[in-house]
């Protein structure tokens, strides 16, 4: 296994290839793509996909949705990194985590610094192509490999019809030895929202849970909300030390350089 | 060795010296007497013989230990614990709060021993499996506050320091003409956790902290001493591990309905401790004030000593440890008219520093006022005062020192002054006045510095007072520090309706208000009392939080079997903990000092104004602890709950077949017998 940053150009090229091979979208896609063991997800049948639910009652898929957090309110209690965690382990690697509990599974990050903690997560950039030169999600595009792929709405996993959700294709995705494009877009010109299986050393992206984020669900003091996309997700994006300063301005009128 | 569950099994020991690293790995049995946390730290302390008399608490061979237990990671309440021999010489066990005792868990270790001294500023990093001592003069001498977060920003993976792949080709070329890449890869993540000491460590002051997140201490007994005479300023962790389980669905699930019932605690989720404010003052009159002159304030009216006005003027947002729904801590941005004091960054404070460096200063009465008299000042006049306090605590934190014994010595000191037993000159100038926050903060500066009187002060209130007493001649001076057994006394009364004066006396920590069993106490019900302790050693052996252990009530015995998969665990293997560590406790601070007589050399060390000075004015007024009768607590309750406890009566010591019945290693019983 090759270290570093150092790939063979000639290896580079063949997993390119497979990689637009592999690129089509639809359900047939989701089969490849998912695990095959997933266990049955909760929520509406497969049968179900749409973000509409019957008549009185709201959905908890939300298409066009976004997850936003309040710094006041957030605690750092961590109750929502040990939610994702514990989902995606269990989804990804139900056996080797049968008795763990690793938030390095988790796509949403807390970070305590001093008196301010930073939730690090993914964004969701909708991009503008004119200002951007695309609209494709930035960790996607840089990707070598293709293997950061859009599931369109009412596609993909069961359950995760509500919106079109990012995915990581673990055959792809060349891992951290070898490759850590996605994260570095990411932090360079935009957020921090990208992380490593600890397990595969594949790239980890928030799916939203497909619309109904179970960090959400799990945050006590509705600290983390879900609500109708404000803006382009590039406007919520920070640094973790670029968020934390400007908390400490904001809240304590303290400057700072992390 | 079978894989453990819970615990790691593994225990790193660091010798400063030599600069090696090695592991240790406990054998299971030894987690099932002790846990982990204090009763397991304790437990290593003995075994190594660090109680002998022998071993100077500030030379490089005292051992100094910081500890988590089977719970703590992805457990309710993540808490860490410092155990070492205090620089006073008697045990320092000290619990706080925190991320870096859950990552502590998630790199693999259960604890980390520190012996030896390196020759210059060192800390510890902790990557995972990877243990480094790594040069700290970049940092020694830096407060708490930035100290901290420029060793937070040291200790990253490997990945998130390596060069940065992505090229201009890569990019869109919007983004590569407009946006140039920082190259910055992702060295911009602050995920490592640090325990650290400020410059009263670093000076060796005898009650320093162990610092983290700022504001959260292992604030008693001094751990920071320990850590600064061994040229040690911090160990920075970051893991990655995870938290290995026996049962993790069940113990995830115990987890949930904790948190679901903290979520009941509406008083602690709002105000933290500082909802104690009024409820001392006015029903329990065991509000510190004046060095304990008062207990309270007669005007009702004084509001900035509840966490309902701090609310009012400063509270920013809460923060809780890891896995807790009850977040206690509010941070504090301070607002005054004094320059000194405006914009200070800190957090609320917490009850003890209430008391202990608020109403003790004198900080809540307006100038010339006593506590008996009418409150003449505004609204913002009291803002002005909590400002005084919130203060004072920044630069206990920032310091990295304890409140409670800091403002004990200074309450002491400025009711000398009062007395006129001392005079400004006898504390190279400073005139410290009840209410005077820039006379409190020059002594402080002083004091961390050591420099002149401060050398003194750094000892703290008990050996400052023998120091005066002598210097002065004047023997009276002994009244006057409010310590037990040479320790300061937290903002408990003894002498209202807040606790029993046996209390403070029997807790294994000197003086201890945490110490558990309250109730049994307050009842004279020794064997309810004793359970109470014991089941506070447990919590501080898993190691969770008092705030959140009356939410896990119940649960405690399920979450070890959850967590360890030891499923004939019990209550009375829970208890045993706790009476293990008493035992141990009592004998090393017996053994260290070479007590010959430990009721009349130890135990009796408590203040005179306990018994001497009733309660002069409230719905206690005239009380005193035990009648004022000192025969009633010294030699009837104390030999009637060390009887209860299986020791002897007439000096407490730990009974051979108590020892035996508790399985405690030879060692101790060697001890035992050479004081019986």
């Amino acid at each position: 296994m090759e270290s570093g940053g150092s790939l063979n150009r000639r290896e580079f090229l063949t997993l390119t290839g497979t990689g637009i091979a592999g690129l089509v979208i639809g359900g047939v896609v989701g089969r490849e793509l998912f695990p095959k063991e997933a266990p049955p997800a909760p929520g509406p049948t497969p049968a179900a996909p749409a973000a509409e639910a019957p008549a009185g009652e709201e959905s908890p898929y939300k298409a066009g949705y976004n997850l936003v957090y309040d710094p006041y309110l957030c605690t750092g209690c961590l109750s929502c990194a040990t939610a994702c965690a514990e989902k995606w382990a269990a989804e990804l690697h139900p056996e080797e985590t049968k008795d763990v509990v690793n938030l390095e599974f988790s796509r949403i990050r807390p970070m305590r610094f001093q008196y301010v903690d930073v939730v690090n997560m993914c964004h969701y950039c909708q991009l503008e192509a004119w200002a951007e030169g695309t609209d494709e999600f930035p960790c996607q595009f840089v990707c070598p490999e293709d293997a950061i792929i859009t599931v369109p709405e009412g596609e993909g996993k069961p359950g995760f019809y509500g919106m079109g959700y990012k995915w990581v294709d673990q055959d792809k995705c060349l891992g951290v030895d070898k490759c850590w494009r996605c994260a570095e877009i990411c932090e360079d010109q935009f957020g921090s929202g990208i992380s490593y299986d600890p397990i595969s050393k594949k790239a980890q992206v928030c799916t939203r849970c497909g619309g109904d984020p179970e960090c959400v669900k799990a945050c006590p003091n509705g600290a983390l909300q879900w609500v109708p996309q404000l803006k382009n997700g590039r406007y919520f994006a920070q640094s973790p030390t670029a968020a934390a300063e400007l908390l400490y301005r904001k809240m304590y009128n303290v400057r700072r350089t992390l | 060795m079978a894989e453990l569950k819970g615990m790691t099994g593994k225990i790193a020991r660091v010798d400063l010296t030599s600069g090696t690293v090695t592991v240790i790995e406990p054998e299971e049995e030894v987690y099932r007497k002790y846990l982990g946390g204090s009763a397991l730290g304790l437990y290593f302390l003995m075994k190594e013989g660090i109680a002998s008399p022998d071993i100077h608490p500030l030379s490089p061979e005292n051992l100094f230990q910081v500890m988590i237990g089977p719970i703590t990671g992805a457990g309710p309440n993540a808490r860490s614990v410092t155990v070492t021999k205090s620089a006073y010489n008697f045990i320092s066990i000290a619990t706080s709060g925190g991320h870096a005792a859950s990552e502590l868990k998630f790199a693999g270790w259960d604890g980390i021993q520190v012996v030896g001294k390196a020759e210059k500023p060192v800390y510890i990093a902790v990557m995972d499996d990877v243990i480094e001592i790594r040069d700290a003069s970049h940092v020694w001498g830096k407060s708490i506050e930035e100290g901290e977060m420029i060793l937070k920003s040291e200790v990253t993976a490997e990945l998130e320091t390596r060069e940065a792949m992505i090229r201009d080709a890569d990019l869109t070329p919007e983004w590569a003409a407009l946006r140039p890449p920082k190259r910055e890869g992702l060295g911009k993540k602050r995920l490592a956790h640090v325990w650290m000491i400020g410059p009263a460590g670093e000076n060796q002051v005898w009650f320093a902290n162990v610092m983290t997140e700022g504001a959260r201490a292992h604030g008693r007994y001094g751990p920071g001493a320990i850590m600064g005479s061994k040229n040690l300023k911090a160990i920075v962790v970051r893991g990655t591990k995870g938290h290995r389980l026996a049962d993790k669905a069940n113990f995830m699930r115990l987890v949930k309905e904790i948190q679901q019932s903290e979520l009941g605690n509406y008083a602690m989720r709002t105000l933290g401790t500082t909802n104690i404010g009024s409820r001392a003052n006015l029903i329990e009159n065991g509000y510190p004030v004046r060095n304990w002159q008062y207990t309270g304030w007669a005007d009702p009216h004084i509001k900035a000593i509840d966490g309902v006005f701090m609310d009012m003027t400063s509270y920013v947002r809460k923060q809780a440890c890891p896995n807790c729904f009850i977040h206690c801590l509010m941070t504090v941005e301070v607002t005054s008219e004094d320059p000194m004091m405006d914009g200070i960054l800190t957090d609320m404070p917490d009850w003890e520093a209430m008391g202990q460096v608020g109403g003790n200063l004198g900080y809540f009465e307006m100038p010339g006022a006593t506590p008996a008299d009418p409150f003449t000042g505004t609204h913002v006049d009291e803002a002005e005062n909590l400002a005084k306090l919130q203060f004072t605590t920044f630069l206990f934190d920032n310091y990295g020192m304890d409140f409670i014994e800091g403002g004990a010595l200074l309450a002491m000191l400025m009711e000398l002054r009062q007395r006129e037993l001392i005079t400004p000159e006898d504390l190279d100038g400073i005139d410290l006045q009840w209410g005077d926050v820039h006379a409190v903060e020059a002594i402080v500066k002083k004091l961390v510095y050591r420099e002149g009187i401060g050398d003194v002060l750094a000892k703290g209130a008990w050996e400052t007072a023998k120091y005066f007493a002598e210097k002065k001649g004047k023997p009276e001076i002994m009244k006057y520090p409010q310590t037990g057994r040479r320790y300061g006394q937290p903002a408990h009364g003894t002498r209202g309706e807040d606790k029993d004066a046996l209390e403070y006396v029997t807790v294994s920590r000197p003086c201890e208000h945490t110490g558990g069993g309250g109730a049994g106490f307050m009842q004279g019900d020794y064997a309810a009392a004793i359970a109470g302790q014991n089941n506070k050693c447990a919590t501080d052996s898993l190691v969770a939080c008092s705030f959140g252990s009356g939410h896990m009530a119940g649960k405690v015995v399920d979450l070890v079997k959850a967590a360890t998969g030891w499923t004939d665990f019990t209550e009375e293997d829970l208890f045993n903990v706790g009476a293990r560590q008493y035992a141990m406790a009592r004998l090393f601070d017996i053994h260290t000092q070479q007590l010959k007589d430990p009721k009349e050399e130890w135990d009796k060390l408590v203040p005179d104004r306990w018994f001497d000075d009733p309660i002069p004015f409230g719905i206690h007024k005239g009380e005193t602890a035990y009648d004022g009768d000192r025969k009633k607590l010294f030699d009837e309750a104390l030999p009637a709950y060390w009887r209860e406890r299986g020791w002897t009566e007439d000096k407490g010591i730990p009974k051979i077949e108590t020892l035996k019945a508790l399985g405690l290693p030879d060692e101790v019983v060697k001890i035992a017998e050479q004081h019986l």
